[in-house]
């Protein structure tokens, strides 16, 4: 089990980017994060990855706890090698080198008579990877990378994997082929945050579900239930019929702000 | 695969069986010339080689730092300095009322000065695990000018300027490489082994154990964990590596390959004396400067890059005057267009040519010209 408890993170001194966040992470589940642009998502996963120094943030309350065992004050590597293992935002693969030194890579904390089994997992997920095995980071698609990406993880046998918005910039028919994947991977045992805009595919595929607004959490529950939610509705599944209607009548009522003489002629 | 990749050497398995065996075969070859050249080149030209030898392994540190971890290094010449220091201290006579000597057997006085410099390298780490690239490059530039006033500072250690120090010569087993040639008692198909012959022994040794580790060390695990360093720091971290630890490391490596280039070049000049300059002199910013001349010549990370880099960089100034010289001997003043300037000339523009025309360096030109046959195989 990962609980993240009453977690607060600046950026410098000025940038309050999370307050007070609590939530946890069952064993073998799903969780999606959802949130809008500048939500806190990813520094969410960044709190628990440890990887904040990168991005200049630090911790400044709260506890992050993976099996009874506090890990927020952990070098990442030392969290990695619990299993808490994140899928940064962007891919971020390496370019430089081919798909397989890219999973080689990815083993590198994995025990050298691990590797291989971990290695055959990857591409029995990700067919394309070991038909590219030898071709070079860089001339994949942009699915593709995204499945190197998560397989790079996953050859570090991951208890819980911490996925950052991974369906960000694909079609939509590749963002049900990630859903099925994240779906498959969780099959396996291993629990998973899901940092995601697209709401409608994370709250498929989530067992349970956050909302995080400005910083702090608005909203939680089971999947189902924020998928019912008329907030998350309005907010992340792009609205129904009440609610629009709602949002137009308050914009009738809303007084009109004084206009300068020169534009009202 | 891109060019960068493969200049980076990322090690590519052999493609088909003719082409192991071709590189298996053309490797004994190599070794079967290297061990016979003793036995036909006359000492001066033994002594460019083991220059060059000098050079390679110092460069093959260089190039494990900035063509596979990513890092830039300008304090080789340092590390070059206390690998030197240290053998002349760990090995010299004890009783020395002068110079401060340990009475080491010589080839403790090798594994402690390779030791010490990569400790040394390792005590640089709060700046070297932190920073990266050109603000390495510029950070680790002020540990040169720190060996220049060490070196003048503490003349028991390090040897006057004016007179230095005599570096121990190597002996293992009663076996020594400071031998004349008509006292040697060691010989090979009736060519006498002496000085010059067995310090190319030597030293064909030392490069070769240098090569191997770093081949090693390039293909396992620490290779994959530069590379990913040098690629993406934010990846290499939520992979598990401590990118501080990796780079740190790195550096505590490389110097201690310059360390032992260190002790190659105390022997090769046979004194050990600081610089009398910072910038020119055999551990200064020059002799840096020429190292990554080397790895750039030869093709970033790439390890047969870095010893052909270091062929050229370190043997053609030597090796030219030699060619050149019945018609330098009469040379006197520095500004003539003498055949020293011209060979210097013509070193210069063969650098800028490659760097132009071949940027992957002497391993792209080598994988352009090896391409063909690996992809008929």
């Amino acid at each position: 089990m990962l609980s993240v408890r009453q977690v607060s993170v600046r950026y410098g001194r000025s940038v309050r980017a999370l307050q007070d966040v609590t939530f946890e992470v069952p064993d073998g589940q799903i969780v999606a994060v959802l949130g809008s642009n500048g939500a806190g998502k990813s520094t969410l996963l960044r709190a628990i990855s440890g990887t904040l120094r990168l991005h200049r943030g630090a911790l400044t309350g709260g506890q992050v706890v993976h099996d009874g065992t506090r890990i927020d004050r952990m070098d990442p590597a030392a969290i990695v090698r619990r299993g808490v293992v994140q899928v940064p935002e962007g891919r971020q693969i390496f370019t430089r080198m081919t798909v397989e030194e890219n999973l080689r890579a990815g083993g590198l904390v994995t025990p050298a008579k691990r590797r291989a089994a971990a290695r055959d997992r990857v591409f029995a997920l990700f067919p394309q990877l070991a038909e590219r095995a030898k071709q070079s980071g860089a001339v994949l698609s942009g699915g593709e990378q995204q499945m190197l990406a998560i397989g790079r993880a996953l050859m570090c046998e991951p208890r819980v994997l911490l996925l950052d918005e991974p369906s960000l910039g694909l079609a939509p028919q590749l963002v049900s082929r990630i859903a099925g994947i994240i779906t498959e991977i969780n099959d396996g045992g291993t629990a998973v945050v899901l940092v995601e805009q697209n709401a409608t595919m994370a709250l498929r595929v989530a067992h349970r579900a956050v909302a995080l607004e400005v910083g702090e959490l608005r909203l939680s529950g089971t999947a189902d239930e924020l998928a019912r939610s008329d907030d998350v509705q309005r907010l992340y599944l792009g609205g129904h019929a009440e609610s629009e209607a709602e949002a137009a009548a308050a914009a009738e009522h809303r007084p009109r702000r004084p206009r300068l003489r020169v534009w009202s002629g | 695969m891109s060019d960068s990749n493969r200049a980076a050497g990322d090690m590519v398995p052999g493609d088909g069986r003719w082409w192991r065996i071709g590189r298996v075969a053309g490797a004994a070859l190599l070794i079967v010339v290297l061990l016979a050249l003793p036995l036909y080149l006359p000492g001066e030209w033994l002594k460019v080689g083991t220059w060059m030898m000098t050079g390679a392994v110092g460069a093959l540190g260089l190039t494990l730092l900035t063509g596979q971890a990513g890092q830039l290094s300008l304090a080789h010449g340092f590390f070059l300095l206390v690998g030197a220091v240290s053998y002349a201290v760990l090995s010299g006579p004890a009783g020395d009322p002068t110079y401060i000597g340990f009475g080491l057997p010589p080839v403790v006085g090798l594994l402690g000065a390779v030791l010490i410099s990569g400790l040394a390298g390792a005590a640089f780490a709060p700046v070297s695990g932190r920073l990266r690239g050109i603000y390495l490059g510029v950070a680790s530039l002020a540990l040169v000018f720190l060996g220049f006033w060490l070196g003048r500072a503490l003349p028991a250690v390090a040897g006057s300027t004016s007179s230095g120090r005599l570096p121990q010569p190597f002996s293992i087993f009663g076996l020594s490489v400071d031998v004349s040639r008509q006292l040697s008692s060691l010989s090979v198909f009736g060519v006498p082994l002496g000085r010059d012959e067995r310090t190319w022994y030597l030293y064909l040794l030392l490069t070769a154990i240098a090569y191997l580790l770093a081949q090693g060390a390039v293909s396992g695990r620490p290779g994959r964990a530069w590379r990913a360093v040098r690629d993406n720091e934010t990846a290499a971290t939520v992979l598990g590596v401590s990118v501080v630890r990796v780079k740190a490391g790195v550096f505590a490596i490389s110097s201690a390959y310059a360390g032992l280039a260190g002790v190659m070049t105390a022997w090769w000049t046979g004194i050990m004396k600081p610089d009398e300059s910072e910038v020119a002199g055999s551990y200064g910013v020059t002799v840096s400067i020429a190292f990554l001349a080397m790895i750039v010549v030869g093709g970033l990370g790439s390890l047969p890059g870095a010893v052909l880099g270091a062929a050229l960089v370190f043997g053609l100034p030597v090796a030219l005057p030699l060619l050149t010289q019945s018609a330098s001997a009469d040379i006197g003043s520095g500004t003539a267009f003498s055949p020293i300037v011209i060979t210097n000339f013509a070193y210069g523009a063969l650098i800028v040519l490659i760097i132009l025309f071949e940027p992957s360096g002497m391993a792209g030109l080598g994988r352009r010209l090896l391409g063909p046959a690996r992809a008929r195989t």
